[in-house]
């Protein structure tokens, strides 16, 4: 589904990414862990056309999407909760959710607002409040719907679990879980590496900027370095 | 899963209702400045200012469209109003007369004029510079400003640095308030449906914004030429009441009036942006006005000035404290706040005497209130902004629902 091929991304004279080459199949979960500044963010900012790389290749359903600009990457179906949720605090959680569907014309988004908000009963509740009096995990799960909103093909998660309580992250990877049951394509970037490998079917190691290991979940959960260095030893 | 949160409508009849109540205040309104000019007749100066404050109703509503819904730093607002009142003017100079049309239709045929050129103005400045980061809009619409104002200054055919006069002179108290009222119709709309959406988005967070698939570009390029637009057709109704525009009419201190307006206001407030515009526009004129009970020019002396002075310094810091450290009931709040108000005029008196003691000052002869005029209008904006930051109204705003509210007791919800 999506393939990224030798993708190179600078900021000024910083290399973020270093001939980084994945992909992810239909109907899976892919986890891309790393610690702070390794470069995840980066990586699916380049997905979604919010930076431009420099070199290298990513493709989405066998089109190339490097240089499209960001809401036509929308439209073909690729959603993103950002990093630090991003939500829009001004606005009530209900046009956080229109906004999601920005890019849609159909008339199906009353449908799937109703759809989104059978999963996420929490959010529902809140709909006519302004977002930033979410607590942190429900602001999370806003992000999420708000990407969801989109009817993305690929939904690309950016540390969703960063700064929750555990019983929220739980929460939150089991709602991952359940997503992808349920047929969405998940491009998960995580700090919480032992989480991430859990619930993925495969997986990346990212260091500064490089690929230095991938494979399955549950092998890289067993994996010796990947122990040491991102599992507490 | 919960019915009790249903996703709803708004009703149809709640929609329209609104729309209707404010459609007939509009036409009641518009109608009541154009009558006013039977009974002001013999105060042409007054009727002049209410009529000329509707344009700046329109200015600082429309920047704020661009500065306070979009959250685009313009500040060479005046070049767009120059650009309409220009191109209208020098149209109704050189074809007014081979035209079978009366003057007000021809009026409103040159303010869509005047926007249009606006329009494309700001979109020939906004396009390259939206796409840019930053400061850089404020920088190139500062310097835009004052470049279309050096082009008027040399060409010829416009009048030059003396000004072009236009005739014929077409007065329109009611259409200068029209525009108003759509401009900030306009603006409402937007703000209050889903198509302005995208725009209070880009305001909050534009990374966010692009991620949901908002062409982030053609939303901010979209809010700068609505607002230019609004500018131009403004500088149309100017061109034609004056009747003679020079291009120091349209200098930078307009564009920052007009800035000065949507800050003080609340940024994103249409409410905020209307009462400001009122209130500065109105405020120096006012002082411009005051005279002694005799007819004498008002002369302020030094030591009520040295007074005043002081007394506004120690009412901003009192009323800052008590904003910042006293949490009570907003009626509480308020009385603080009246007290602290009441405390400083004491203060004024009592420094006011002090300084009269002081030799030299007492034989001063002060200073005529009209020399002071944008003294005083700093002052206030000074206090303003360190008491209330994010503007007076912040991003509040007038309905009809907040009006009925204030009257009609709400009715206990069910629980
Ligand atoms: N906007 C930016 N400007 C300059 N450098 C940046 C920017 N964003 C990220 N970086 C740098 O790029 C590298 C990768 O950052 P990022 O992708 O945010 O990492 P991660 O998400 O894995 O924490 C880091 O060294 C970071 O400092
Ligand atoms: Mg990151």
């Amino acid at each position: 589904m999506l393939q990224v091929n030798g993708l190179n991304v600078f900021y000024g004279a910083i290399q973020a990414l270093n001939d980084v080459t994945l992909e992810v199949q239909e109907g899976e979960v892919v986890s891309i862990i790393g610690s702070n500044g390794a470069g995840k963010s980066t990586l699916l900012r380049s997905i979604s056309g919010l930076n431009r790389p420099r070199t290298g290749e990513i493709k989405f359903l066998d089109e190339t999407i490097v240089g499209v600009s960001a809401d036509k990457i929308v439209d073909k179906g690729i959603s993103q909760s950002p990093e630090g949720r991003r939500i829009f605090t001004n606005m009530t959680v209900r046009e956080n959710l229109q906004l999601g569907a920005f890019s849609r014309k159909d008339n199906e988004i009353e449908s799937d607002l109703e759809k989104v908000m059978d999963r996420f009963p929490r959010v529902r509740e809140r709909l006519k409040q302004s977002a930033g009096t979410l607590s942190g995990g429900e602001q999370q799960m806003l992000a999420i719907c708000r990407a969801l909103m989109s009817n993305p093909k690929l939904l690309l998660l950016d540390e969703p679990s960063m700064g929750l309580a555990p019983n929220l992250v739980t929460e939150i990877f089991s709602i991952i879980k359940e997503l992808n049951d349920e047929g969405t394509t998940i491009l998960l970037v995580e700090q919480n590496a032992h989480r991430a490998l859990e619930v993925a079917h495969r997986a990346y190691v990212l260091e500064t900027g490089k690929v230095v290991l991938s494979g399955d979940g549950s092998d890289l959960l067993e994996d010796d370095r990947v122990k040491e260095y991102y599992l507490g030893g | 899963m919960n019915p009790a949160v249903e996703i709803q409508k708004p009703s149809l009849l709640k929609f329209w209702g609104s729309r209707v109540i404010s459609a007939i205040a509009a036409i009641a309104f518009c109608a009541g400045i154009q009558s006013l000019g039977g009974p002001l007749a013999d105060n042409e100066f007054l009727y002049r200012i209410i009529v000329l404050s509707g344009l700046y109703v329109t200015l600082a509503v429309s920047l704020n469209l661009i500065n306070g819904i979009t959250g685009q730093f313009s500040i060479g607002h005046a070049a767009f109003y120059q650009v309409g009142a220009y191109t209208a003017g020098y149209l109704t100079v050189r074809m007014f007369s081979t035209q079978q049309i009366g003057e007000v239709p021809w009026l409103i045929l040159m303010c869509l004029v005047g926007a249009a050129a606006a329009a494309i103005t700001g979109l020939i400045v906004g396009l390259p510079s939206l796409r840019l980061k930053g400061d850089y809009l404020a920088i190139v619409t500062l310097g835009f400003g004052e470049i279309i104002r050096i082009i008027a200054i040399n060409i010829d055919e416009v009048g030059g640095a003396y000004g072009l006069s236009i005739v014929p002179k077409i007065q329109s108290p009611w259409l200068i308030w029209a525009l108003a009222i759509l401009c900030i119709a306009v603006c409402r709309n937007l703000l209050k449906t889903a198509h302005g959406l995208p725009f209070l988005a880009v305001r909050e967070d534009e990374v966010a914004s692009s991620a949901m698939g908002v062409s982030t570009t053609k939303i901010k390029v979209t809010a700068f030429v609505i607002g230019s637009s609004f500018a131009g057709a403004a500088g149309a109704l100017l061109a034609h009441y004056e009747a003679f525009i020079t291009p120091d009419m349209f200098k930078m201190e307009v564009s920052f009036i007009v800035l000065t307006m949507v800050v003080i206001g609340g940024t994103g407030s249409i409410t905020g942006s209307t009462v400001a515009a009122l209130a500065l526009f109105l405020l120096p004129e006012w002082l411009r006005g005051l005279k002694e009970a005799n007819g004498d020019a008002l002369v302020v002396s030094a030591p009520q000035l040295l007074g005043a002075t002081l007394a506004i310094i120690a009412y901003i810091a009192l009323a800052r404290r008590v904003r910042d450290h006293y949490h009570g009931k907003p009626i509480q709040k308020a009385g603080f706040q009246f007290g602290v108000a009441a405390a400083s005029l004491v203060l004024f008196f009592l420094f006011k005497a002090v300084f009269a003691q002081i030799g030299g000052l007492a034989g001063h002869e002060g200073w005529e209130i009209n020399s002071l005029r944008m003294a005083i209008f700093a002052a206030v904006l000074i206090v303003i902004m360190l008491l209330r930051p994010q503007g007076v109204f912040g991003h509040h705003e007038f309905s009809w629902a907040w009006l009925k509210s204030l009257f009609v007791k709400k009715k206990q919800e069910a629980s």
